[in-house]
């Protein structure tokens, strides 16, 4: 009764799709699991990078709220904060390659679904947009797709939509999600003003 | 104010044992108390997380609710933003009085979430459209 209830849906594909992102977004992050989170490494990593960032909170609203006017011991405070900072960054640093090294599995799982339903729904729309993309987002939601109507939706749009609020979140309900401190530092920091 | 608001992150909050005991529901009173509670004290992950789940919430409700009246054109989505934003807004500075200069700033406190909540609000937006309305 309930695939001919969906099978009457125009687009019940797009309830395909979505069913495929979920469990792609499980596997992936078992895969993740298995390889990153479960390491000794990674936890050594982010538990470095929280007590830094906590580490370099505490020092800069004790900075904030110091009275004294004392130049050398502000000047060695903020020496002080500078370093904890750099660690901060290089330990954020190391956790991104670390993440990246094991995060190749992880891309050949997606890319070989995006190729599965690319395979199946290639040209078909999936879904109908309740508004007009603007010509950017056009590109990927109107992709592969015959005629002029820009509100049909392709599977490579729903599937970016599903990838990442279903990952986003389902990191964040685990638990991981990658510790807040490391969230200004990238694979590639860019030069410190104060040292130059 | 300033002070007010910075005492709350040095008080310690007050123990309940006969609430944290209570064996009813996934989340206690307790817990549930402290999110409309302006007098609680937070930690940076625990209002970061409230604030993404929040968001996450607002997200699929006005997803659903988008797609089901059906509201079409891109107006809707820009209204959806500044009601999250504004909604968010109101929460942490209004409800939970807290002083965002100890959390990073309003900017830090808004962004929290804010991308995958319109992931997730376009996604129950589109589907729910799609499949009530053709």
């Amino acid at each position: 009764m309930a695939s001919a209830l969906f099978s009457g849906l125009r687009y019940s594909d797009s309830l395909t799709v979505v069913g495929i992102s979920f469990c792609t977004a499980v596997v992936c992050e078992a895969i993740s699991w298995l390889l990153i989170y479960r390491t000794a490494s990674y936890k050594s990593l982010k538990s470095t990078i929280d007590k830094t960032s906590k580490k370099l909170e505490t020092m800069k609203t004790t900075d904030v709220n110091s009275a004294s006017a004392n130049l050398l011991k502000k000047t060695s405070k903020t020496k002080k904060i500078d370093r904890v900072e750099t660690s901060l960054k290089e330990s954020s640093r190391d956790l991104s390659m670390f993440k990246f090294k094991s995060g190749g599995v992880v891309a050949l799982v997606l890319f070989m679904v995006f190729g599965l339903l690319n395979s199946l729904f290639e040209g078909k729309p999936v879904a109908k947009i309740p508004f007009v993309p603007i010509k950017l987002v056009q590109k990927m939601s109107h992709r592969g797709l015959a005629g002029d109507d820009m509100t049909d939706c392709s599977m490579a749009f729903l599937y970016l939509l599903c990838s990442i609020s279903i990952r986003t979140n389902l990191q964040k309900f685990l638990g991981f999600s990658p510790p807040r401190g490391a969230a200004g530092a990238g694979l590639f920091p860019m030069p410190d003003p104060k040292s130059s | 104010m300033r002070e007010r608001k910075s005492a709350k992150l040095n008080q310690q909050p007050q123990p309940q044992p006969q609430l944290q005991h209570h064996q009813n529901g996934h989340l206690s009173p307790f817990k549930l108390a402290k999110l409309l509670d302006p007098d609680a004290s937070w930690d940076k992950d625990q209002l970061g997380d409230v604030l993404h789940w929040t968001r996450q919430v607002l997200g699929l409700f006005c997803g659903l609710i988008w797609g089901a009246i059906p509201l079409v054109g891109g107006i809707w989505f820009l209204l959806f933003a500044a009601l999250s934003t504004g909604i968010i807004y109101a929460y942490y500075a209004i409800v939970l009085k807290v002083d965002e200069e100890e959390f990073g700033g309003h900017g830090a406190l808004l962004q929290e979430g804010l991308f995958a909540s319109i992931s997730v609000f376009l996604l129950a937006w589109i589907l729910v459209y799609s499949l009530a309305h053709f």
